[in-house]
């Protein structure tokens, strides 16, 4: 019951919202959409805290039969793949939605969207069903698409054209590879455990799995496949951006996992080292393209792309601690990265540039935006791995269960991680230090409300630094479950 | 300025509009009721800690003198808190100020309570709760230091001369009289001691000046209170005319050692306040100081500072508001100061305005600097009423060399570092 009413609770908001009376402020409606997202974050919370340590296996099942001609069910579950997740889209929405500033235009639909989304991620993460998954997968698209379009800068035409077209096939590839996976393994519907890929031929498992490496690797995104991200994450709000790099993005790397990994075992060993390859060149391009950016918002989203290629060569290493080291990673990534964005759409708020020629002293204590800059170079130390913050742990965890596998590719990663600090010290250097310019530097005052948010993630980001097994200890039994069913692959390439 | 500009014909200089106005008589400051607002109130901040600078200079330079440990020379006795200010109260020799000679109650006032809750000196000082002197030193300091390279005066030329030299080593061997470790150090190192002799008649100079300019802000704070200053040519000439009364004021270091006083730059050798003291201060402080430390590096090397001291533009008519609000640089300390004793207007007028109480600091430190730009005015006119012409004269050369003394004047705000462009501008805050 609790899954259905994280599910349902923000669709009810959607109704609520859609029919609240005129005239209605802009504040009511965010307080409305605060209460519904509040309360599935609650709900996360209580998982989190019901969750059976000593079970790999999914837990509170809702099941109910919906339309089984096509075998598709009403099948909800989470395990420490999802739950993790499901929390940090409860999360980063309730971040959201504070993050877009005092002024909203057409509210009404901004808030019903927000709730739509973290409805249809809560639904893709708790799906039990292929079809029920890509239900909520697709239907992603389209507030994303409505929230770049409508609320985005000055390219938004151009930018959530772009990202429709690029995940619109994304979902499609998904859609052939389930089709596929069901109908090729005679399976009686969609549901998780009806799936059996055992019986199905090398070649078509090779098939479906490139299907679903390419389907999901447009979502991650993967070079070559990320040129959608740049022009999304730059042209979208800061709230949106939030919402895609950290949450929308994972439903790649966790689509990844749970289907290509969990259904095609024996047929990764075949993908690995591609996926490695790849993934180490994601995080190279990521890093090196960062560096050259002026735009801060755009040298944060390529940097978001090198992240994201330290979760592939984590899956692609797949061992215990890899793919421990993923899924953390998927989390710490989302905190970290809601961080910046929500930083950055301080800056360019009160400053009206985004421009790292243009913006200095930003640390200025009296004129500048002190605390603001603090909490960038936090966020900055958080993603460049420095210890003590949970980007650390993530990172590090990847490459010790990485390297063992793929040594080379966990050195350029390592060395890549370097690259990371590089362009942070820039952009750290560049809009934090030096001086501030006389005849620009009237920017406007951060508002509490608008540092609550920063405070929240920074904490947390903190904390899971110091205190990893709160982050660690869901995921572990459900990827210590996933490898043992790998583990002779996984010494195989080892041995190679 | 209608009239000068019948008899010649406009400036083509960079800041055209502002000579104009000075040769109307005005000032560089536009003259706007929000910018004589906001330089009265500030003369009034300015002037409250100023009567602790000037008491604290006179007492370094009198009575601290040579102490080699002087952890207590920001500790201004009572002695000197109760010295008649000569342009003050009943008693003075020219009465400036309607107001008390001693110093004044606001200052009393928070030498006791401070900003934070009423405690002992110590705790105040430690605490920096107090009046923060490093400003005057820094000021002094810039003084000495461009004192050798200016030119200007006989003061700093005096302090080479063998009578000054007498004078100090008469006032060294009787202040360290029974010290035979001082004394020995002193027979090693005449020079240094002697060095910083001169330091501390400068802390004398620069006392005897800023013991007039105190009253002169408290009368113009009051004179506005009473609603007798119309614009800003107003103020600025009532500076002017201070300037004149008092120009003749002697600047002299005497130290007082076991009671006994030691002439060390008397009275008679006729250094004057103008020449002496108010012009070398105008110069060093308000055109060059140095960089402030702690805010931006400057590489020599690299030409970022420049080759000759009087290239030096680091005074308040460029300085950048911004490192101003940074480290604990001197510039900084006394807008700290100053935030002590506003007038409740100037208050309410930083209320309205960027982000109100948060960043009053960097915005009174821009009325400051507009307020220097007045006094500097001021000063530039009262040079050119000493050097040139009445600007009333109606022979056109006479009027041509006022306006080349004017453009020669503007021209030191040619570089961009100068903010007579920003103080135009009623939004720069």
């Amino acid at each position: 019951m609790t899954l259905s009413l994280i599910l349902w609770l923000p669709l009810i908001g959607v109704l609520i919202i859609g029919f609240f009376p005129n005239p209605v402020k802009t504040n009511t409606l965010r307080n409305i959409t605060t209460l519904f997202i509040f309360i599935t974050l609650c709900l996360s919370i209580y998982l989190l805290t019901q969750f059976n340590l000593g079970i790999s296996k999914i837990q509170f099942t809702e099941y109910l039969t919906w339309i089984p001609q096509i075998g598709l069910n009403y099948s909800l579950g989470v395990d420490g793949l999802s739950l993790p997740l499901i929390f940090l889209n409860g999360l980063l929405t309730l971040i959201a939605i504070y993050s877009i500033g005092e002024k909203v235009e057409r509210p009404r639909l901004y808030y019903a969207l927000m709730l739509l989304i973290n409805s249809g991620i809560s639904g893709a993460l708790m799906a039990d069903n292929l079809l029920f998954f890509l239900i909520f997968y697709e239907l992603e698209l389209i507030p994303f698409y409505l929230m770049i379009a409508i609320w985005g800068g000055e390219k938004k035409g151009y930018a959530s054209i772009k990202f429709l077209l690029y995940t619109a096939v994304s979902g499609l590839l998904v859609l052939a590879a389930f089709l596929g996976i069901t109908w090729f393994s005679g399976s009686a519907s969609f549901d998780y455990a009806d799936i059996n890929t055992m019986a199905l031929s090398a070649n078509t498992k090779f098939i479906l799995l490139t299907l679903l490496l390419i389907g999901f690797g447009i979502k991650i995104p993967l070079v070559p496949l990320h040129t959608w991200l740049p022009d999304s994450y730059v042209e979208a709000s800061p709230a949106t951006t939030i919402l895609l790099g950290g949450i929308l993005a994972k439903l790649g790397t966790y689509g990844l996992i749970r289907f290509g990994l969990q259904l095609f075992p024996d047929t990764w060993k075949l993908v690995a080292p591609g996926l490695a390859l790849i993934g180490t060149i994601t995080v190279l391009y990521g890093a090196l393209v960062a560096i050259a950016q002026r735009d801060i918002k755009r040298m944060i989203a390529y940097s978001s792309i090198g992240h994201m290629g330290y979760i592939l060569v984590a899956c692609a290493a797949a061992t215990e601690l890899s793919l421990l080291g993923a899924v953390a990673q998927m989390v710490s990534h989302g905190l970290i990265l809601a961080l910046l964005f929500h930083l950055v759409g301080i800056i360019e708020r009160k400053t009206g540039t985004r421009d790292l020629d243009q913006l200095n002293g930003l640390m200025n204590p009296i004129r500048g935006l002190p605390l603001t800059s603090a909490l960038l170079i936090g966020a900055g130390m958080a993603s460049a791995g420095i210890p003590g913050l949970v980007g650390f742990i993530s990172e590090f965890i990847i490459f010790q269960g990485s390297f063992i596998i793929f040594p080379i590719a966990t050195l350029i990663c390592i060395i890549a991680s370097g690259l990371t600090a590089v362009y942070f010290v820039i952009l750290l250097n560049r809009t934090c230090f030096g001086k501030l310019n006389n005849k620009l530097a009237y920017y406007p005052q951060v508002l509490l409300l608008e540092k609550i948010p920063a405070f929240v993630l920074a904490t947390l980001i903190l904390f899971l630094g110091i205190q990893p097994q709160y982050l660690t200890r869901w995921i572990e039994p459900t990827t210590d479950h996933l490898i043992a069913t790998l583990t002779p692959i996984n010494v195989e390439i080892a041995q190679k | 300025m209608t009239q000068t500009l019948t008899k010649i014909s406009p400036s083509n200089h960079e800041f055209a509009d502002i000579i104009h106005r000075l040769e109307a008589g005005g000032s560089m400051l536009p003259d706007t009721p929000e910018n004589l607002m906001q330089i009265i109130g500030i003369y009034k901040a300015y002037a409250v800690p100023m009567d602790f600078y000037w008491r604290d200079l006179l007492y370094i330079a009198e009575k601290v003198f040579l102490n080699p440990l002087p952890f207590f020379k920001y500790f201004l006795p009572q002695e000197y808190l109760d010295l008649k200010n000569h342009y003050a109260g009943d008693t003075a020799d020219l009465r400036v100020w309607r107001g008390c000679a001693e110093a004044h109650p606001e200052l009393i006032n928070f030498i006791e309570k401070g900003e934070t809750i009423k405690g002992s000196k110590l705790f105040h000082h430690l605490w920096h709760d107090r009046i923060n002197m490093e400003f005057a030193e820094a000021c002094m300091r810039a003084m000495y230091w461009h004192g050798r390279d200016m030119g200007m005066g006989k003061f700093d030329s005096y302090l080479d001369s063998d009578e000054y030299k007498h004078n100090a080593d008469v006032a060294i061997k009787a202040y360290f009289k029974g010290n035979p470790a001082m004394l020995g150090l002193y027979k090693l190192f005449p020079e240094m001691f002697l060095e910083q002799v001169r330091q501390l008649s400068y802390y004398s100079n620069l006392g005897l000046f800023w013991e007039v300019m105190c009253p002169v802000f408290y009368e113009m704070s009051d004179i506005y209170d009473e609603g007798g200053f119309k614009d800003v040519s107003d103020a600025m000439n009532f500076l002017v005319n201070g300037i004149f009364a008092i120009a003749g004021r002697p600047i002299y270091h005497h130290v007082y050692i076991d009671g006994k006083c030691y002439e060390i730059i008397s009275k008679s050798k006729g250094f004057t306040w103008l020449y002496e003291a108010a012009l070398p201060y105008v110069e060093a402080v308000f055109y060059r100081t140095s960089p402030f430390r702690g805010t931006k590096s400057y590489n020599a090397q690299a030409k970022q500072v420049p080759e000759h001291q009087k290239d030096f533009h680091y005074g308040i008519l460029y300085a950048d508001v911004f490192p101003v609000g940074s480290a604990g640089i001197p510039p900084t300390l006394l807008m700290d100061d100053m935030l002590h004793f506003l007038p409740d207007y100037l208050k309410e007028y930083y209320q309205k305005n960027c982000r109100g109480e948060d960043d009053q600091l960097i915005q009174l430190g821009i009325t400051f600097q507009r307020s220097m730009y007045n006094v500097t005015s001021a000063v530039i006119q009262a040079l050119r009423t000493a050097l040139l012409y009445p600007l009333d004269d109606e022979n056109p050369k006479h009027l041509m060399k006022n306006r080349q003394f004017f453009e020669a004047q503007m021209d030191r705000f040619k570089r961009p570092e100068a903010r007579l462009k920003d103080i135009q501008n009623p939004d720069y805050r």
